[in-house]
């Protein structure tokens, strides 16, 4: 189910003395099955991008294609663009209102038209996908639950209308650090299972690294950088001037070549990678060491 | 489409009457309100618009900014218009079957219609031209005499300003919840009456239970920076009059003796 966005360009306040440019010219494309991590400072455009993906918000220019429909044009089924890109906003616990998770998480799939035999099926095995037992859950309020387990009941909404794109906005963003790993893992099987297109919106460099196929980089509503993991954290100067870091192990990793050690850093991202080039390091050392 | 309310806000441009002191644009506005309700024909009417448009002149707001924000409005303006225009006793006009438009009915109708137009313009432009803690503090030190009789003047003039500011905040928190919900299929626009309304609760709890963690995320904020209430506090930015304030009340008040003047007047004649 390949994306295509052609040259989006979208204003916010058009008119108003506060007009301002939220995305100019964003062209990308991403190919079915594949992970696209967005990173980007608070206001580069990230969030207004991914909601062009399922019609939320229409481009003042471009076209965006989602399996070759223009999804732009006037004529073109909502409900069906949203059946088949699920988008899962920053905070998603903010948007549970029903009585009892189950209801909740039906919601996706009711407003699609689904049967409520096949609703209910849906809803567990959506529950099952992030990590939640049905029987425990399904007929408690969700605003008693915990903040992690909240989130998981608001991601199951939207897997439960089955999309085959799914599009997360900092999914993790403000969970503890199991929680955190969690979802992240979640994500991971949910892509496995179901072998679909995820894109990934994220402040976290390790995340982003760790996860994604593809990286767009983007500042001030324009996609600065688009490339694989490596080819994106190689060029972290371009990256500092967008308000971006690195990992932190290619960030450790890039301090200790700077401070002398004899490290190849090109292409070490993750902390296993890093690890695994400090412990050469040392061997090499000792084994030199030992020479002398 | 909640982003296009435009009533109520404030738009930010650095004109004289942007810089005039909150109490004299609140007493303007006080004035201005009771002297509609005193104009007896449509030269009152004229005179009070010609002064709003002068003020909007001078403010640098755009017309067009003004009448968009009008627009939600229309529905009231028109109801009120043709309200009048039917149920006023006099004589008929014109007839439509069990309908009679009199002759009174349609001076009143249009009489009401004015007034209502320029009750929210006049209205509109305090908010257009001032920021809300301005205004706040305006109401705070216009309302502070009445603290000595036990009036609590501040309490009222915190709740307001929190109250303005929770308005944006939850604009932008509806948008948000709606995006999501219409990110799971939900439809806010079609469907008859019970069914929308029907379809606005996930829209509603959500907000509403946001609307409380913020709330109380506030208080805990405030109490953290020892929030104690009114007495004894300090300001940073201190009111003080202008020339530019006096000129105002004098064409304030040059403003009211005409309408006076012409309520006299009228009342003579007629």
């Amino acid at each position: 189910m390949p994306i295509v966005a052609e040259n989006i360009s979208y204003v916010y306040n058009k008119g108003q003395p506060d007009e301002t440019y939220a995305l100019r010219h964003v062209s990308f494309s991403a190919e079915d099955g594949e992970f696209i991590g967005i990173i980007g400072h608070t206001g580069s455009g990230k969030s207004t991008l991914i909601q062009h993906l399922n019609g939320l918000l229409k481009p003042d220019s471009g076209k965006i294609l989602i399996d070759g429909e223009d999804i732009t044009s006037g004529n073109v089924s909502l409900r069906r663009i949203r059946q088949k890109v699920g988008l899962v906003f920053q905070y998603p616990e903010y948007q549970l209102f029903e009585e009892t998770v189950e209801k909740d998480v039906a919601f996706g799939p009711k407003n699609l038209g689904i049967s409520p035999e096949e609703a209910v099926m849906r809803v567990k095995d959506a529950l099952r996908l992030t990590g939640l037992d049905y029987d425990e859950i399904a007929e408690r309020s969700p605003f008693e639950l915990s903040g992690g387990q909240k989130r998981r009941v608001a991601i199951a909404g939207v897997l439960a209308m089955q999309p085959k794109i799914l599009i997360l906005d900092e999914p993790a963003a403000g969970l503890d650090p199991g929680s955190h790993d969690r979802i992240l893992a979640m994500i991971q099987e949910i892509r496995r299972e179901r072998k679909s297109t995820v894109i990934l919106v994220s402040h976290n460099m390790d995340d982003a690294a760790e996860m994604c196929d593809r990286i767009f980089a983007m500042k001030d509503g324009e996609i600065l950088l688009s490339g694989t993991p490596e080819e994106i954290f190689s060029a972290a100067d371009i990256l500092r001037d967008a308000g971006l870091g690195l990992p932190a192990a290619a960030d450790l990793i890039r301090r200790m070549r700077d401070m002398g050690a004899d490290i190849d850093a090109d292409g070490i991202l993750l902390p296993e990678q890093a690890a695994d080039a400090v412990a050469g390091w040392l061997k090499g050392k000792e084994r030199r060491g030992k020479k002398c | 489409m909640l982003r296009d309310i435009t009533l109520g806000q404030y738009y930010p441009k650095d004109s004289v009457i942007h810089r005039l002191d909150p109490r004299v644009k609140i007493t303007a506005v006080l004035v201005y309100i009771v002297m509609l309700f005193l104009v007896r024909d449509f030269t009152g009417y004229g005179v009070s618009l010609l002064a709003v448009i002068a003020v909007t002149a001078a403010s640098g707001v755009p017309f067009r900014f003004i009448l968009r924000g009008m627009r939600p409005i229309a529905v009231i303006i028109l109801l009120t218009f043709i309200l009048n225009l039917f149920l006023y006793p006099g004589t008929i006009l014109l007839s439509l079957g069990p309908l009679h438009i009199t002759e009174q009915g349609l001076h009143q109708a249009l009489f009401m219609v004015c007034r209502l137009v320029l009750l929210i313009f006049g209205t509109a432009l305090l908010t257009y031209t001032t920021k809300p803690m301005k205004l706040t503090d305006g109401m705070e030190s216009l309302m502070s005499p009445l603290s000595r009789f036990g009036f609590p003047s501040h309490e009222i003039a915190i709740i307001m300003s929190i109250a303005l500011r929770f308005i944006p905040m939850l604009v932008q928190e509806a948008d948000k919840i709606m995006k999501a919900q219409q990110a799971r299929g939900a439809d806010f626009e079609s469907g008859n009456i019970v069914r929308r309304v029907k379809s606005l609760m996930p829209l509603f709890i959500p907000l509403f239970v946001g609307a409380f963690r913020i709330a109380q995320d506030l208080a805990m904020a405030m109490e953290a920076r020892c929030y104690r209430g009114g007495s004894g506090r300090t300001r940073l930015h201190t009111m003080k009059l202008e020339k530019r304030d006096g000129a105002a009340i004098l064409l304030l008040s040059a403003y009211a003796a005409v309408i006076l003047a012409e309520r006299v007047l009228s009342g003579m004649f007629f």
